[in-house]
């Protein structure tokens, strides 16, 4: 899980970035209305540099599609390790 | 927001109040759209007000009427809501016992007038101003009458639910860049307030005026537009009422 949009999320919807995983859905978020994917929007538009327009913020109804949704309009989500470890 | 070259539309602008305030922001570089149901009055506009017959109490022809504008001028900045109906009525009235108190149906029409066409207006704008996220600036024209005001029950509870919607829009638009604020007027000088009180009720508002005076339409189309300009104004209802209270 990328870092940044971990610590993005976690912010929006008032979770653990621990918690923040791909297959997390809108449905497993009680704090995930209509408001808050406001919230996401404008918190993603801003950390990104990116417009998303309708049917973007539709298809951000779980951690995995907005990470595809991401990687659509050309930002990389690099997933950092917690070490390199044996 | 820059006014100069923004496309504003003033609902009930084409007399009164909201001709002062459609003229005003003319004035300042808009490019105004005066909506108003009153095809007579709209006729009469000058020729740098763009007239659009509407009834703000109908939702599809609104929905209509925004479609139109955006198609015709490319987008909407700016949302006066100044279509309204001063109303008044006591809420006993003891010299007509057989129908003592406030007409139930007139209750009802006044807050559609006042209270549902600002809630109609504002939702059809709104949502153009989402889907093409626009920052937009919307104005509602509250009145004094929202602090309580006797002998208009409806016209106040109106103009007191118009001010909840502009904290409510405040806080939820907020996200968007869509700022939500209103003017609440004292008494103007205007028709519509002439026709509502008589000669001796208006000598009795100038003399509990701190300013002495009745206010002029264009001191409110002012507050309008400053509104508009302060970009961290929101759910902000400023008084324009040479410091009455009722």
């Amino acid at each position: 899980m990328n870092k940044r949009l971990a610590a993005i999320l976690a912010e929006v919807f008032g979770l653990r970035e621990s918690q923040i995983h791909p297959d997390l859905t809108k449905a497993d978020v009680g704090t995930w209305d209509s408001l808050k994917q406001m919230d996401l929007v404008m918190s993603l538009e801003r950390e990104y540099d990116i417009a998303l327009e309708i049917p973007d913020i539709l298809r951000m109804v779980s951690v995995a599609g907005i990470i595809q949704m991401l990687k659509d309009k050309g930002v990389t989500l690099e997933v950092e390790r917690a070490g390199l470890g044996n | 927001m820059e006014i100069k070259g923004a496309v504003a539309l003033v609902t009930g602008g084409a007399q009164g109040l909201g001709f002062a305030i459609a003229s005003h922001l003319s004035g300042l570089g808009a490019t105004v759209v005066v909506a108003d149901r009153n095809a007579e009055a709209l006729a009469g506009l000058p020729e740098h007000l763009d007239p659009k017959q509407v009834d703000v109490t109908r939702p599809e022809e609104v929905k209509a009427a925004v479609a139109e504008i955006i198609a015709r001028h490319g987008r909407l900045d700016i949302l006066i809501n100044n279509a309204g109906v001063i109303f008044s009525e006591p809420f006993v009235n003891i010299m007509n016992p057989d129908a003592m108190m406030h007409d139930y149906g007139r209750y009802r029409d006044s807050l559609i007038a006042n209270l549902d066409s600002v809630f109609i207006v504002t939702s059809a704008v709104v949502e153009q101003m989402v889907r093409r996220r626009i920052k937009g600036a919307i104005v509602s024209i509250s009145s004094i009458s929202a602090q309580g005001n006797e002998g208009q029950t409806a016209y106040s509870a109106a103009k007191a639910g118009v001010n909840a919607m502009t904290v409510t829009w405040s806080k939820e638009l907020g996200r968007w860049g869509i700022r939500c604020n209103a003017v609440a007027p004292g008494f103007v000088d205007t028709p519509s307030t002439r026709g509502a009180l008589n000669e001796s009720v208006l000598k009795h508002v100038q003399s509990s005026t701190p300013l002495r005076r009745l206010g002029k339409a264009r001191e409110v189309a002012q507050a309008v537009a400053a509104l508009i300009e302060n970009d961290f104004m929101n759910g902000v209802v400023l008084n324009v009422n040479g410091g009455l209270t009722i």
